[in-house]
């Protein structure tokens, strides 16, 4: 409203330009006349434009607050547009029913073409039985295709029995495990990170190549959560519902806190780095050790034997010899808030201190690649570094000249690494 | 429900898990509004259903890379536009250059609502406001009215800009407005012909 009265204000000094070039007098009682009049047309003109468009922000659901109390206070002076609005809205509210009479049917067809695009179709997918009522039909062929009419009402009728069967083996299974309810996978593949969120509220980051598994029960009196791979957890505190993550060498049980923890099968150690908040540690075989973590502080289980063995932090160089369970703290970057152990959440590969083994597999995640080194010694190099989002090349090159000890191949998805 | 929520579960589901039940919940939330969406442009049933159905297609081919979508109800108009002109454009020879080069047959419900039995007549001349506004105006219009979508995701869809979005919705409420009686006395809207 402001810029259209600005705008009306502008106007009006033209107006009044106009006239003292044509008259060349500045004041006089008819020209104030004429701009009054003026001023009334475009104020009444630019006010109703400004109604329409305030209705029809309040019909499409966007307008403001702001915008909703100016046209209330709009609509004061012009009884007879909220009767229109009245009328609007209820025309607003009808909704076309769509045109398809049977959606099943149209879907039908519709999953008829799918299967004729695909090369790999529907045998493998698991589906409802209401998607298992797919028959060849004599109207679905059409004009295109006859040719191939005998073969695909052959694999749909191949399909159909193959669906009854998963359909038949799936209610078997799920009969089994009756007392267990449904669960809840989410996965990332290698090279791919995703974010999500647990149904109170949690927020998980999962890194590559990882799993989190909970149970449609998950909003009971416990949280529970099952973790392979490497996740961020940020916890909505509820102090009645302890949270629970499943990993397979340790649990940890929290009310509310931000932590990372890594679990990996294929690597040596299951890492928890707590963020804020506080965590009780349970290893799986020892379940009366409890270790209770605090701010950035970070634990490090070995996992063959996870038993519980104190150690200080200069046992890392040894790798022969490492110690069962490592207490330590959480690795500030120079310059940076987060911890290094949680960088890869900002989609940063981070190398702590870590052995070109251990980084290997890192790699291997972050850029789904196969990753070999060909010489033992080399394997135990210790890396340290950050990269911010670049390539697979410029990691390795980095990596390589840093310490000048290899040289790398890419091919394809598989990288070699040898000695000099 | 949260319609968007459930379409980024359903996403998901697909794109992590090739989920059979989700990709046919997905269809069955889309497949009506995208229907109606590319009849506008091709203003045949047939078509349209085809048009949709190469849509899904697509969207089944490309599941592994679905999670990078990131608003999918929104990739799926465009999609949706885009296999509508390509059809316009295959089977009438004259390529696409604008939204305003061509006749859009919008889908828009005009009913009288119950409760104010608007007379036949004035429902007639709703239709024909409708039909005189621009092409690109009507399409608009279908997305915001119909389809209960944002400026933003129209915006987003048709290619343009989220402030034409805006004025072109507030013209059509104008125009259609403006032919709306004053005041409505229950009297005179049952005597037909009271809105001519």
């Amino acid at each position: 409203m402001r810029y259209a009265l600005r705008v009306v204000r502008y106007a009006l000094r033209v107006v009044r330009y106009a006239f003292q070039f044509i008259f060349h007098f500045s004041t006089s009682h008819w020209y104030i006349f004429i701009e009054i009049i003026v001023f009334i047309v475009l104020a009444t003109h630019m006010q109703e434009e400004k109604l329409w468009l305030l209705i029809s922000l309040k019909l499409s659901g966007e307008a403001s607050a702001e915008e909703m109390d100016e046209l209330h206070n709009l609509l004061q002076d012009h009884p007879d547009i909220g009767l229109k609005l009245d009328i609007l809205e209820n025309i607003w509210k009808e909704k076309h029913a769509g045109f398809l009479e049977g959606k099943g049917d149209a879907f039908d067809r519709h999953f008829q073409r799918l299967s004729n695009h695909l090369s790999d179709p529907v045998l493998q997918y698991e589906t409802d039985d209401s998607t298992a009522g797919i028959k060849p039909v004599d109207d679905i062929s059409g004009p295109r295709k006859k040719y191939g009419w005998w073969i695909l009402s052959a694999a749909a009728a191949a399909a159909v029995i193959s669906l009854f069967v998963f359909f038949y083996k799936g209610t078997a299974d799920t009969k089994k495990t009756d007392h267990e309810t449904a669960q809840n996978t989410v996965s990332t593949k290698p090279g791919s990170k995703s974010k999500i969120q647990l149904p109170d509220g949690t927020q998980v980051w999962l890194n590559a190549d990882s799993k989190i598994i909970y149970n449609e029960n998950f909003l009971g009196n416990v949280r529970e959560v099952q973790l392979t791979g490497e996740a961020y957890f940020d916890v909505v505190k509820d102090k009645s519902r302890p949270f629970i993550i499943h990993t397979h060498s340790i649990d940890l049980k929290v009310l509310g806190t931000a932590f990372n923890v890594r679990s990996y099968e294929n690597e040596k150690n299951t890492e928890t780095s707590l963020i804020r908040g506080s965590i009780e540690v349970t290893l799986k075989n020892n379940p009366d050790k409890k270790i209770v973590l605090k701010p950035n502080e970070k634990l490090l289980v070995h996992n063959d034997d996870f038993s519980l063995v104190p150690h200080e932090s200069s046992a890392r160089k040894k790798d022969e010899e490492v110690p069962m369970m490592i207490l330590s703290k959480v690795h500030f970057q120079e310059k940076d808030s987060v911890a290094t152990e949680t960088l890869w959440v900002k989609n940063k590969l981070a190398f702590d201190e870590e052995s070109l083994e251990n980084a290997a597999l890192k790699i291997e995640r972050w850029y789904d690649v196969k990753v070999i080194i060909t010489d033992d010694k080399l394997k135990k190099v210790q890396y340290h570094g950050t990269f911010d989002d670049e390539s697979l090349q410029q990691v390795l090159e980095a990596l390589s000249t840093s310490t000048n000890s290899f040289k790398y191949t890419i091919n394809r998805k598989e990288v070699i690494i040898k000695p000099l | 429900m949260n319609q968007t929520a459930s379409i980024q579960d359903l996403q998901r589901e697909i794109a992590l898990y090739e989920n059979m039940k989700a990709y046919r919940a997905l269809y069955d939330i889309l497949s009506d509004s995208l229907h109606r969406f590319s009849y506008a442009f091709v203003e045949s049933n047939e078509a349209a259903e085809e048009i949709v159905s190469d849509v899904f297609v697509k969207l089944w081919q490309i599941r592994n890379r679905l999670i990078e979508v990131e608003n999918l109800k929104e990739y799926l108009y465009i999609v949706t536009k885009n296999f509508s002109l390509n059809y316009i454009a295959k089977n009438y020879r004259n390529p696409v250059v604008s939204l305003d080069d061509i006749d859009i047959e919008a889908v828009i419900e005009i009913r009288s609502p119950e409760d104010l039995c608007i007379s036949a007549d004035l429902i007639k001349k709703i239709k024909q406001t409708i039909q005189e506004l621009s092409p690109k105006c009507r399409i608009i219009f279908q997305l915001v009215k119909e389809e209960n979508l944002k400026y933003k995701e129209v915006a987003a869809i048709l290619n343009i800009s989220v402030f034409t979005v805006r004025n072109q919705v507030a013209i059509a409420t104008k125009k259609i407005g403006e032919i709306l009686p004053a005041y409505l006395r229950p009297e005179a809207v049952r005597e037909k012909g009271f809105g001519a």
